[in-house]
């Protein structure tokens, strides 16, 4: 069955866009936590629906998040995952304390991941914006909500966040980013998942964009 | 058809289902998704279908998905493992609300609303409901006993 969403031209003029994303949210996360930080831009994905709650790691185990909720120009959600340890690695690094201090998810650590994701969003949302084609002064804005805070399974967020395009379609299509700082990797996912609505718009916009090409 | 009947046990994933008889554990991870595991207690034969959407809308591609060709397709694919009639009953999990965003707000109430439906309309029991609120769950079903269970993050698992 050939249903996938978004044809390989208009794949390759999208993940330039989400590179753009990808570099403005490096340089902000730098700022924040004050050490050199690197978000790559993964290949944009499109996956059967069996495939894709598997995005955030296979088997059982839950793990915390933080999520975003899009609207306006690009719709959907955007979602930073990471294990336990990997997050609380977040608080360590805001409070200049040693790896491993932080041992439970408080207020602080919390609050740590929120403004962290919040941040990491903006940043990406606003190059997106500035990089996506034929775009007008009067067009609406991307507009992130505030982040919420979870712990649950990795497969059951992943099919919450892809409701909206599985509705429209057996396959869905979903961006990732990987972290590293200073120099160290950091089990950290940011997933960009537009939303039925939004698959339309990419068609639109970068079937314009690749017949210009 | 998206039946994967054979080795247990089981991961279920979206838009699946699968048909076993006798031992193993049949599972899966549910959001908004609703999970409908059939049993027959004489026969030891269950049946577990992860389930996106209320309606097919005439897609026969993949009968998992919806909740109206799912449970056709997971009571026919059991009653191919016996050769006599099955008594079947019901237990539904899943229909979360996860968060406040619009990308699945109903559609878990939809998928609820028309597996009960369904299930009335086809005279199968539903004998246990874990539905609704906020958060994930993962659902087995024990193919020895029948035995539901459900379990959410930072919560004790219960039999349904």
């Amino acid at each position: 069955m050939n249903d996938l969403p978004l044809a390989e031209a208009q794949l390759l003029a999208l993940e330039a866009v989400l590179r753009a994303g990808a570099a403005e949210a490096s340089h902000a996360l730098s700022n924040w936590i004050g050490k050199p930080t690197e978000i790559t831009s993964d290949a944009v994905q499109q996956l059967s629906l069996h495939d894709s709650t598997s995005v955030l790691g296979e088997g059982d185990e839950p793990i915390c998040f933080c999520i975003v909720e899009l609207a306006g120009v690009l719709g959907g959600c955007m979602i930073l995952a990471f294990d336990d340890a990997s997050g609380l690695v977040l608080a360590d690094l805001l409070l200049d304390q040693p790896r491993g201090t932080a041992s439970e998810w408080g207020d602080m650590e919390t609050s740590a991941a929120l403004e962290t994701t919040n941040i990491v969003c903006c940043a990406y949302l606003n190059a997106i914006s500035r990089a996506f084609p034929h775009r007008e002064a009067s067009d609406p804005e991307m507009v992130p909500s505030p982040p919420q805070f979870s712990r649950d399974y990795a497969s059951s967020l992943v099919e919450f966040a892809l409701m909206g395009q599985a509705a429209a379609s057996d396959h869905v299509l979903l961006a990732q980013t990987q972290f590293q700082i200073d120099g160290e990797p950091v089990d950290w996912k940011l997933l960009l998942v537009p939303d039925a609505e939004s698959m339309t718009t990419l068609r639109d916009v970068f079937s314009s964009e690749t017949d210009l090409a | 058809m998206s039946t994967r009947p054979t080795i247990l046990p089981a991961a279920i994933r979206m838009g699946e289902m699968a048909v076993a008889q006798s031992g193993g554990v049949l599972r899966t991870l549910l959001g908004s998704c609703v999970g409908i595991a059939l049993y027959d207690r004489r026969r030891r034969v269950g049946g577990l279908a992860h389930v996106v959407l209320p309606e097919s809308r005439g897609k026969t591609e993949t009968p998992a998905k919806f909740v109206d060709t799912a449970i056709p397709a997971l009571v026919e694919a059991m009653q191919a493992l016996s050769e006599e009639p099955l008594r079947l009953s019901a237990r539904i999990a899943g229909g979360a609300q996860m968060f406040k965003t619009s990308v699945a707000r109903r559609i878990g109430d939809q998928n609820v609303d028309a597996s009960e439906a369904l299930l009335r309309t086809m005279r199968i029991p539903i004998v246990g409901r874990h539905c609704g609120g906020s958060k994930g769950r993962r659902m087995t079903l024990d193919l020895a006993t029948g035995v539901v269970r459900v379990e959410i993050v930072g919560c004790e698992g219960v039999e349904i």
